[in-house]
């Protein structure tokens, strides 16, 4: 009797699920993120995305530019962001990305997400017994 | 165009060529606009003599690195040499997880901690430190067993930090005694904790995009290894004195011409590309342990065994250069097999969720 041994195509298909599950585990970066919401309002450029991101996130997040583009080749990768128009500005070529469609729905998506456990924890938070004042009011 | 501009451009070199044909100029512009001024003087003096910072010089090196040793979405040669860079790093780590972890089973042992075995002889045993600072302090070289476990276990900068407490600890002490007592200046120890703070800096290569490690193999990898070298080192050891000439960068050497060795005997001559992470790996790790054995002869000039000393260390040379050079001659040979990155391509890019 043959010993029972895996088929190759079976492993295949195991390494090929544990690939999904593995990048499917991942969530959007925090830069990511707040690169997709920068843009939601009007394309941008480079810089524009570094200075507003920082002011969406009151001065947390400041990108580098290295940082910037580590992300954003990522999300032009994905098709979450798509290059808009390139301008001329004091002699630099300044190009403008916008969000995509799916940009727009991968950042609803993410914005769900985040409010639904931000709800979650308001909701224990709220719940939770006081031991001086006892259970908070409803 | 600006010698600030000029500069930033030459940290950009670091990137590879694909992806700075796509996104260069648009850095640059970036970048410039970051470093605009409103006074015209200011904005003048800093086109002269500014330079990027030491924070946007990190973060293209951290890009760097991700793109040019990148995961499985990168390009098939920036792959391999990404894989080769964590197995070398994880063979790393793993070797001082073994040593230390072993090292202190055998000092609870000389200790008399461990009742059920026999007691060492007189000559062997271990008198504890009064300080329970300088207790601690010795017991700073023991963190590269959390950090490999951390590495293996997929958390990068914290296997980077504990490994941090393993180096600087050593490191202090090596440099006190040098400089306030009459301990001659060595190589060794400072060549040691060089190549430790090269292996935290090489634990980047443990990014985002890179796969995880695969837990069980690298975990159940200390107790064999503390099987395989440790164990019959300190039981020839304890029986004869020869063993006691091999150091550590000799062990290291020992060590990486046993795993080639053992690397070409079971490698699957028509499978090159599968084994060539491996390959390049261990060509690594020979580089290393040569560069290392070379830098800290001197140390030897001292010695009053010098010439065996000595002449055991061009054992150790040629035995890695022997085991070492046909292994690199293959491993280029198969990376070059691969597909090249055209410039003109558009880089691969990887998923954001």
């Amino acid at each position: 009797m043959k010993p029972c041994r895996p088929s190759r195509s079976r492993l295949a298909l195991y390494l090929v699920i544990h690939y999904i599950r593995w990048m499917g585990s991942r969530a959007m970066t925090e830069p990511a993120f707040f690169i997709l919401t920068a843009l939601v309002d009007a394309p941008r450029h480079g810089y524009g995305i570094v200075a507003d991101v920082a002011e969406l996130s009151r001065g947390r997040v400041q990108l580098k530019i290295g940082s910037l583009y580590g992300a954003l080749d990522r999300l032009v990768g994905d098709g979450l962001v798509e290059l808009d128009r390139e301008e001329a500005w004091q002699g630099r070529l300044r190009r403008y990305y916008r969000l995509t469609e799916r940009g727009r729905d991968a950042l609803a998506a993410e914005a769900q997400r985040l409010a639904a456990n931000a709800r979650l924890a308001s909701t224990r938070l709220s719940g939770r017994r006081n031991p001086i004042t006892g259970p908070a009011p409803s | 165009m600006s010698r600030l501009e000029e500069r930033y451009r030459l940290v950009l070199r670091l990137l590879p060529a694909a992806y700075r044909q796509q996104w260069e100029d648009d850095m640059v512009a970036a970048f410039l606009d970051s470093m605009d001024n409103d006074d015209p003087e200011t904005a003048a003096y800093a086109a002269d003599y500014g330079r990027p910072s030491l924070a946007e010089v990190a973060s293209i090196v951290s890009l760097a690195v991700r793109l040019r040793l990148g995961g499985p979405d990168a390009p098939a040669r920036s792959y391999a040499w990404g894989q080769a860079v964590r197995l070398a790093t994880l063979m790393a780590a793993l070797t001082h997880a073994v040593m230390v972890t072993a090292s202190v089973a055998v000092a609870l042992w000389l200790s008399g901690k461990i009742a059920w075995l026999p007691a060492p002889a007189p000559a062997w045993a271990l008198t504890p430190s009064g300080s329970i600072w300088h207790t601690a302090w010795n017991l700073a070289g023991y963190a590269w067993l959390p950090a490999y476990i951390a590495l293996v276990l997929g958390h990068r900068r914290v296997a980077q930090a504990v490994a941090l407490l393993a180096i600087v600890p050593p490191a202090v002490t090596t440099a006190v005694e040098q400089a306030a007592t009459d301990v001659p200046l060595s190589v060794t120890p400072w060549a040691l904790r060089l190549t430790d703070v090269v292996l935290v800096l090489a634990m980047a290569v443990f990014h985002r995009d890179a796969p995880p490690v695969p837990r069980r193999p690298w975990l159940l990898a200390i107790p064999i290894g503390i099987l395989l070298v440790p164990l019959p080192l300190f039981a020839i050891q304890a029986t004869s004195q020869a063993p006691r000439l091999l150091d550590w960068p000799g062990l290291s050497c020992a060590i990486v011409a046993a795993a080639i060795a053992v690397h070409l005997a079971g490698r699957t001559p028509r499978q090159p590309a599968r084994t060539l992470p491996w390959s390049l790996a261990l060509t690594l790790l020979a580089a290393t342990t040569l560069a290392l054995r070379i830098v800290t002869l001197p140390d030897y000039i001292d010695q009053a065994q010098r010439t065996t000393l000595v002449t055991i260390a061009a054992t150790e040379v040629i035995a890695v250069l022997t085991m070492a050079l046909p292994l690199a001659r293959r491993a280029i040979r198969a990376l070059r097999r691969l597909p090249p990155i055209p410039a003109d391509a558009q880089w691969p890019t990887t998923r954001t969720e």
